[in-house]
Order: structure tokens, then sequence, then C-alpha cells
């Protein structure tokens, strides 16, 4: 590759590059520190608005009494306890459905797929975080709930199970996509020399590929569970929301309550200042302290694993062999992986065989771990590709299954004039028109509001780290607000930008909430793109006497347009569909007339969705068609992105 | 290769971004500043919001509608989110009308004292399930032992040998609120309840759930699920909009629109086109009970 050489010499410059450098430095510092505002201001008016019922039913009633309920008569209770069993749960199955399946599909289409397929597979699965979640709830209310009671021959579907197998089908392309961007910019010459050395390909897989980018599969899992700790709209509709702890504790099928469900059905009816409205702010700062250690200590491991595996630099120079800090023997090491795999696949196993199929999947999978050192390269080869295809097989049926249940109900349904007409009869006749037009002023606006900040932030953080304390704090700030669950947004942006501020339930709040959401997932995607480019470029330039500033805008940025891009496509997908955090800050469920300044209501796709599925009998086919106008515009979003990504690709090579 | 196409297309995809959002900003604040342009001149546009109760919400909207198409200059915007959010803004004035689907509690009397309640129209609350369900009538006393969970299954009731599945309302639900003090007497529900955030979600599960029993407006009951007739005093009443009306149907609870002070201007035209013939006939094409003579 030629690089582009700086050409400062020959430019005119008003301020001394010196000074140029430390303002754009500043800058970008400053981008950073937005997040840090951001998070510090969350829980401040968290914490605000929940203190209250601390002081009233006292901290320990709240966090540790075992029954929670709001309308109690004589006495209200809020008691915590099941709630947080709850969301633990739902979290926890969710990743064990997902981590497996996701790191397998991500392997397939970053190592195996031929470029063919990759090219069908992967914008496939970017289309699966397009799909929003309302949708993914109505499916599985529908689809997978009956299917759960049917097949477990239980009195109610609604259970734990059924939330976690949602949950991990939605935070499945979240961890494709950062795995497979790391597992993909693991330099090539490390797979020849294992090649070389006469090892099989899923030796080179498993123990130099895998091992080298398990920075940033961490960081795919870590993101993968944000978004399933997270997630309130589908979850709320198909865990029955029963305030109760599993009796017993493994009883997937039992209902359970999530913290983020407990604020999705309930803060929207409650009356301001009232004690049960005090008791959800209460809940909002445990789901947002929850959150925040679950990052800490992620973000602690991967701190670790990169000192690990690649001193340095975490991407692009991995050593896979340097494990000086394990804690386990090599051994235990091999027991605990055998156990592990059991374990992860008898939890897929279950809901996808039934009790009497389970058990012999488990004695199967069993034979299959222990035999494992006995077998020869080959077999292993191949059973763990098998396994592979089959995970990458399964999360591509999941889409056409959801997709054709959508497309098949809600085709029929469009016409023009559902496109340019504003709804009648309470959106059973008539057509979205304004609903379309809000949900494009909310993306807009929040991806015009993250997406300079989020970048400049990113710059700051792969490129400035002078790892100083400030970086630190900034960096932590960053993967704090990461991990916070979207409708606690929800909750900031009603308390701080619609209460505070006084800015009403309007488009801008809307559309700050939504931007200060995706901020993290720009930050985060930006900020791995830029690790992708290799260092030697970075001293190239440097050496040939060009600025930090030049060397990061000419050299560093344009190869990592691609990565920037796809972050930027994760981000719109998710503002498009999301519906906790524009619940209670921008919407309306109808209007004649579209917005006329920033401070007046929208009507949302997600939201009017969410009402014709939720409110509104009758509205069958409308429903589904908004579901398709909704995924089709997020299609839009994704085809112009995708575009522009494979141009880049294309001429990015070294 | 292209290293130098490359920060030019940079500045262009954020340029274009950029564009956008001050394309949404800009004409929207332009708009804004303008007068807004009205059909029939020397009247301005005037209007109101209402906000509260989601089981208003939809007659709401749709006298709204109706409304809006004769009178061109009216912009009336509903927002849901609850019967107490709908007290407290009219209370508070964030709103010029609240809807609820509960008389106003004492406290909220004494706190908001210059209320003005309209009653539009009645709700009745029937008690569903799966159409193969084919237990009996059922009186107000065993269902609320189904929602206290003494009842665990059907058979205790004379129905098919079945696990009993208690679906309810949100604990912030105003039907909910209803529910616990005209059928619970205020007693707990039992702890393994599902609880759903609309009358819709409710349908949605007893729908599918073979041992399922839910509460929900009149409006909901269609061909997927079945209305179960109520026992009063040895005489099974089937919730029906008729029976609401001659008031025989025991479950049953006033819409309300609440104004600070007597309603005037927009809001008092409103709230009489719903009272009017045509808005009671919106009402009863909801689902729900119009006001009748009685």
């Amino acid at each position: 590759m030629t690089l582009p050489l700086p050409r400062q010499a020959k430019q005119g410059r008003l301020i001394p590059a010196r000074t140029g450098e430390t303002l754009i430095r500043l800058i970008l510092l400053s981008c950073a520190g937005i997040a840090i505002v951001t998070i510090f201001f969350i829980l401040a008016f968290l914490i605000r608005d929940g203190y209250p019922v601390l002081s009233e039913t006292g901290i320990t009633s709240f966090l540790l009494g075992t029954e929670w309920n709001p309308t109690g008569y004589p006495v209200e209770k809020f008691g915590i306890v099941p709630l947080v069993a709850g969301t633990l749960c739902v979290t926890l199955g969710a990743m064990a459905i997902a981590v497996p399946l996701g790191i397998a599909c991500a392997i397939c289409v970053a190592r195996l797929a031929p470029p063919a397929v990759r090219a069908v597979v992967k914008p496939a699965i970017e289309l699966l975080a397009g799909i929003p979640s309302v949708v993914y709830g109505f499916f599985g209310l529908i689809v997978l709930t009956d299917w759960i009671r049917a097949t477990f021959g239980v009195p109610s579907g609604e259970s734990w199970l059924a939330g976690s197998i949602i949950l991990g089908i939605m935070a499945l392309p979240t961890i494709i996509s950062v795995s497979e961007d790391a597992l993909s910019c693991v330099p090539r010459e490390f797979s020849e020399g294992s090649l070389a050395l006469g090892a099989t390909h899923w030796q080179t897989i498993s123990r130099v590929i895998v091992p080298g980018a398990l920075p940033g599969i961490s960081a795919a899992v870590i993101l993968g569970m944000g978004r399933a700790i997270g997630e309130t709209m589908a979850v709320l509709m198909v865990t029955g929301n029963a305030a109760i702890v599993p009796s017993p504790l493994w009883n997937v099928l039992s209902p359970v309550r999530t913290l983020t469900g407990t604020l999705g059905i309930e803060m929207g009816e409650v009356a301001t200042g009232s004690m049960h409205y005090h008791a959800l702010f209460g809940v909002a700062v445990v789901l947002l302290v929850i959150t925040l250690a679950v990052n800490l200590v992620a973000t602690t491991i991967i701190g670790r694993l990169r000192e690990q595996y690649a001193p340095g630099r975490p991407c692009g120079n991995a050593v896979p062999g340097s494990r000086r800090a394990s804690l386990l023997s090599p051994e235990m090491r091999e027991r605990a992986k055998i156990i592990l795999l059991v374990a992860v696949l008898s939890l897929i196993g279950l809901p996808a065989a039934g009790i009497a199929g389970y058990a012999g999947c488990v004695f199967l999978f069993s034979l299959v771990a222990l035999s494992w050192r006995r077998l020869s390269p080959r077999t292993t080869q191949k059973i763990a590709f098998f396994f592979i295809s089959a995970a990458t097989a399964t999360v591509l049926l999941i889409l056409a299954v959801i997709l054709s249940d959508i497309l098949v109900k809600g085709l029929p349904a469009l016409s023009f004039e559902f496109l340019t007409e504003p709804p009648r009869d309470l959106g059973r006749s008539g057509g979205i028109f304004p609903a379309i037009v809000g949900t494009l002023y909310l993306v807009a606006g929040a991806i015009g509001f993250a997406l300079p900040l989020g970048i400049g932030a990113a710059i700051y953080l792969s490129e400035y780290r002078a790892e100083g304390k400030l970086t630190k704090i900034v960096r932590t700030g960053t993967e704090l607000l990461n991990g916070t669950p979207s409708i606690v947004f929800g909750l900031f942006g009603f308390a701080f930008l619609v209460l505070f501020l006084k800015f009403g339930v309007s488009l801008i709040a809307g559309q700050i909430t939504l931007g200060l959401m995706i901020l993290p997932t720009v930050i985060r995607t930006t900020e791995e793109a830029l690790k992708g480019v290799p260092v030697s470029l970075r001293e190239g330039s440097l050496a040939l006497g060009a600025t930090q500033w030049q060397t990061v805008s000419r050299v560093v940025i344009p190869p990592a347009v691609p990565g920037i891009v796809t972050g930027a496509i994760l981000s719109i997908g998710r503002a498009a569909g999301e519906t906790a955090p524009i619940l209670f800050t921008a919407v309306v469920f109808s209007q004649r007339f579209l917005p006329d300044s920033p401070f007046s209501p929208v009507m949302a796709l997600p939201y009017h969705l969410y009402i014709l599925a939720t409110n509104i009998p009758g509205a069958e086919a409308n429903k589904y068609a908004t579901a398709v106008v909704l995924l089709l515009l997020v299609i839009l979003f994704y085809a112009i992105a995708i575009g522009i990504r494979t141009h880049y690709q294309k001429n990015t090579h070294w | 290769m292209n290293g130098m196409r490359n920060p030019a297309s940079i500045a262009t995809l954020l340029a274009l971004i950029l564009v956008m959002a001050l394309l949404a900003c800009g004409c929207t604040q332009q708009a804004g500043s303008q007068p807004p342009t009205t059909t029939s001149p020397g009247k301005t546009r005037e209007s109101i919001t209402l906000s509260g109760s989601t089981t208003v919400l939809p007659v709401a909207q749709a006298a709204a509608d109706a409304y809006m198409n004769t009178h061109a200059n009216a912009e009336i915007m509903v927002i849901g989110g609850g019967s107490s959010v709908g007290i407290q803004a009219a209370g508070e004035g964030t709103a010029s009308i609240g809807m609820s689907s509960r008389d106003l509690k004492a406290e909220e009397k004494t706190r908001y004292p210059g209320l003005v309640s309209t009653v539009i129209g009645n709700d009745g609350i029937a008690l569903i399930v799966h159409p193969s369900n084919t237990v009996g009538p059922l009186t107000l006393e065993q269902v609320k032992g189904i929602y206290q969970g003494k009842y665990t299954n059907w058979k205790d009731l004379g129905g098919p040998d079945m696990a009993i599945v208690v679906a309810g309302r949100d604990s912030a639900s105003g039907t909910r609120e209803f529910f616990h003090e005209k059928v619970m007497n205020k007693e707990d529900f039992v702890a393994g309840q599902l609880e759903k955030n609309s009358n819709g979600a409710v349908k949605q599960t007893v729908a599918q759930t073979p041992g399922a029993i839910g509460y929900v407006g009149l409006g909901y009951i269609d061909g997927t699920v079945r209305a179960v007739p109520i026992l009063v005093n040895g005489t099974p009443i089937e919730p029906s909009v008729r029976m609401v009306l001659d008031r025989k149907y025991p479950i049953s609870r006033p819409l309300i629109l609440v104004t600070k002070g007597e309603p005037a201007g927009l809001a008092k035209d409103y709230i009489t086109f719903l009272l009017g013939p045509e808005g009671q006939k919106i009402l009863e094409k909801e689902g729900f009970v119009p006001l009748g003579q009685a």
C-alpha cells in the first residue's frame, strides 16, 4: 500500500502546528469527557428521584425485601430481590445461548466461509440487529411462548427460558459483528505460520486466531451482555413479569420479572412524585449499579487479557503463546474447558430437543467432550466445523423465520397510501407518514449528535492515550455508559430533559436521549476500527515528520472508515428500532400535523407499532405493515452503509 | 491505491450527516417561527393536549380525529400514561384535559381541589378464558379466589382438569387498581400472576394459553377468547354493553375527563362533542358503554 504522505510543508498555517495540535487534543478530550459528564448526570438524577424510597422504606427492606407489591394494602411493598434475581437469570441464560452461537458464527464468517457466503451472511446478521425489539417481543409472545408451552407441557410458556432465548437472539448481532471484526484483524502471517507448521485449520483457529482475537471477542461478549441486561420491550412481553424468584432456582420455566421489565410496564402509568414513582427510580439506580459493576469487572478482565496476549498493542500483534498470568495449570484448564463445553451445550440443547432428546444430547456431548483429546486432529476439525456450520445455520434460520413471519403478514397491507397518509381510525386504517418522518427526525438528530462526539472521543482514546489518570477515567466512563440500559436513558431523559430542563415531551428530548444511548456504540466500534490499523503505518507517518493529527487524519482514519461505518450502522439500526428511550421523552400516539418545532412531540414507528400491538384491537394488518416499513427503513440505511464499507474494503490492503 | 480519496470521502460523509441533522432541526425551527398557516382565515390554530389513561386513549383519539376533520383550526394531541398521570397532568396544568378510568381518589381531590370531572361513558371489565375452557359462570367470590391463588385448578370450579394461569395488569395500571378494589377488596394478588402492561397483551396471553384467565375491557372480546359470565344472586350475567347499561353487570367503571376548573375554549367544545350523539357513537364503536338514559 502506498501511504498518503502528509503535505505539511506546502500548506500555509494560520495557527502554529503545536497550538493546532493542542487545540485538537482539547477538542477530542472534551468529546471524550462528555461520556463522564453524562454518566455523572444520569446517576445524579436517578439518585435524586430514587432517594425518597430509601429514606422511607429503609435501604435494607428495599434491597433485601423479597416482595414487590406496589399496590399492597394496607402497606405497599418495594422489595427488589425478585427483580434482581429475574434480571440475573434471564441475562445468564441469554449469554449461555448467544455466546457459543455468536462466536461460532463469527469464526465461520471471518475464517471459514467463502467470500460469496460471507457477503450474504454478514449483512444478514447486521439485519438481525435492525429488527426492532418490539417485533422480537411480539414474535416471542406469539410464537416462542406458545412453542415452549406445548413442548414442555407447562401451563404457560411465558418464562425465564423465553426471555433468555429472545434476549440471546437479540444479543447475537452485536456479538457476531464485533468478534468477527476482531477475528479478521488477527494478522495473516499468524495463521500462515501456524498452517506452515502443520497445524490443521481448526488447530490454527482454536489455538492461534481465537486467542489472538480474545480481547475483541471479550468486548463483543460484554457489548452483547449490555444489550441483554438493558433490553426492555421484548423481555417484558415474554417473561410473564411475575415478581417471584424461580423455585427451585434453576427452574427455567418459571415466570420471572426483570428490573427493566418493571420500569417498562410500570413507569408509563405511575404518577410523578408518588412513592411508587420514587421506587421505580430506585430500581433504575440498582439496574445502573449492576450494569456498572458488570462493566467494571469486564473492563478489568479485558485489560488483563490485553496485557496478557498483546502487550502494548491489542489488535494486530497478539502473542498467543505468552500465557504468563494464568491462574490455572494447563491440566485444570483443559478439564475446565470440557466442563464448560458440556454445560454450555446442554443449555443450548435444552430448548432445542425437549426433555427426552435432551438427556441423549447431554450424553452424546459428554462423550464427545471426554474423547476429545483422543481423537485425531482431522476428526476434531470435522466435528468442530460441523458445530460451527450448524451454529451459523441456526442463526440464519432464526433470521429467516422472524423475517418471513413479518413479511408474509405485513407486505399485503403495504401500499402507497400507507406510506404517505396520516393514520385514521386509531391506526387501523390510513397510513403512517407522520411516524416515518418522526423516526427519521429522531434518528438524524441522534446520529448528528452522537457521531461527531463519538468519533472524537474514540480518536482521543485510541490515538492520544498517554494513559494518564484522565484517560483512564474517560475510558471507564465510556465503558459504563455503554452498559447503561436504554430504559435508564429513557428515565434520565424524562427526569432531566423533559422535567428539569422543561423541554416537555419533545423531538429534541428524544434526539438527545437516543444520541446519548448510541454514543458508546459509536465510540466502541470506532475505537476498535482505529486499533485495527497496524502500528507500522503510524510509525511510518510520524517518522516522515507528520504531526500526530496529520497522522491520525490522513493515515489512521481512512483505512478505519469501514469499521466506523459498521458502528454507525449498528447505531442507526438500534436508534430507529428503540422504544424504551423515547417512550417517556418524545412520542405521542397520533398526530395530524408534522412537528413544527424541536419542542413538539413526534410520532415514531416503533412506538406506533408498540401501541398498535398492545392497545388497539383489530389493527393486525397495519401492525405488521408498520413492522415491515420499519424493517425496510433500516435495510435502506444498511444498504447505503454496507455499500460504502464494501467500497473501502476493496481498496484497503496491507 | 487511493489513499487520497479516503479523507475526502469521510469529510463528505460527515458533512452529509451534519447537513441531515441541521436540516432536521433547521426546517423545523423555521416552521416554528412562522405563524402556522390556517385554512380558515381570521382564526388562529388552537391546540390542546389530553393525557392519561390508556383505556380512554382510543376513544379520545378517535373523537379527536373526528372533531379535527370538521374543525381545521383545532389540534388535539392525545398522550397515554395512565389514569394517575392524567389526573396529575390536569392538576398541574401540563395537559388541558386528563383522562382517567377511575374516580378521583380522596388524596387527589385534596391535592388538586379545582379539578372538575366529566363522565363520558362506562367501561365493563370482562373476565376472559381460552375458548376451549368449558368452565361455567363464576361468582365474584370465586374470581377473587382465583386471583388470590386459592384455586389453582379449573376442576375446582367445575371446569376441565387444568392448572389455572392467572394473568393481570401491571401494578401501575388503573384497570388493575379498579379490579383490586372492586373484586379483590384490596387483598393481595397471587405472587405468580403474569403481569401485562396492556389489555391487548392480556388478551394475547389468554388467547394462546388454554389454562389462562385474564381481565380486559369489553372492547377486547373477540373470537380468540371466551368471556365468562358472572353469577349475580344466582343469575349468570354476560359481560355486554347492554348489561352494563342496565346496571346488571357488576364490574364496570366510569370513563372520566378531568379539567382544571370548568372546561373552556377548545377543551369545552371537545368534551361537548364527546357527550353529543356523534361522540357517544364513537365511544360505543370502540367497545365502551355510552351514557344512555339511565
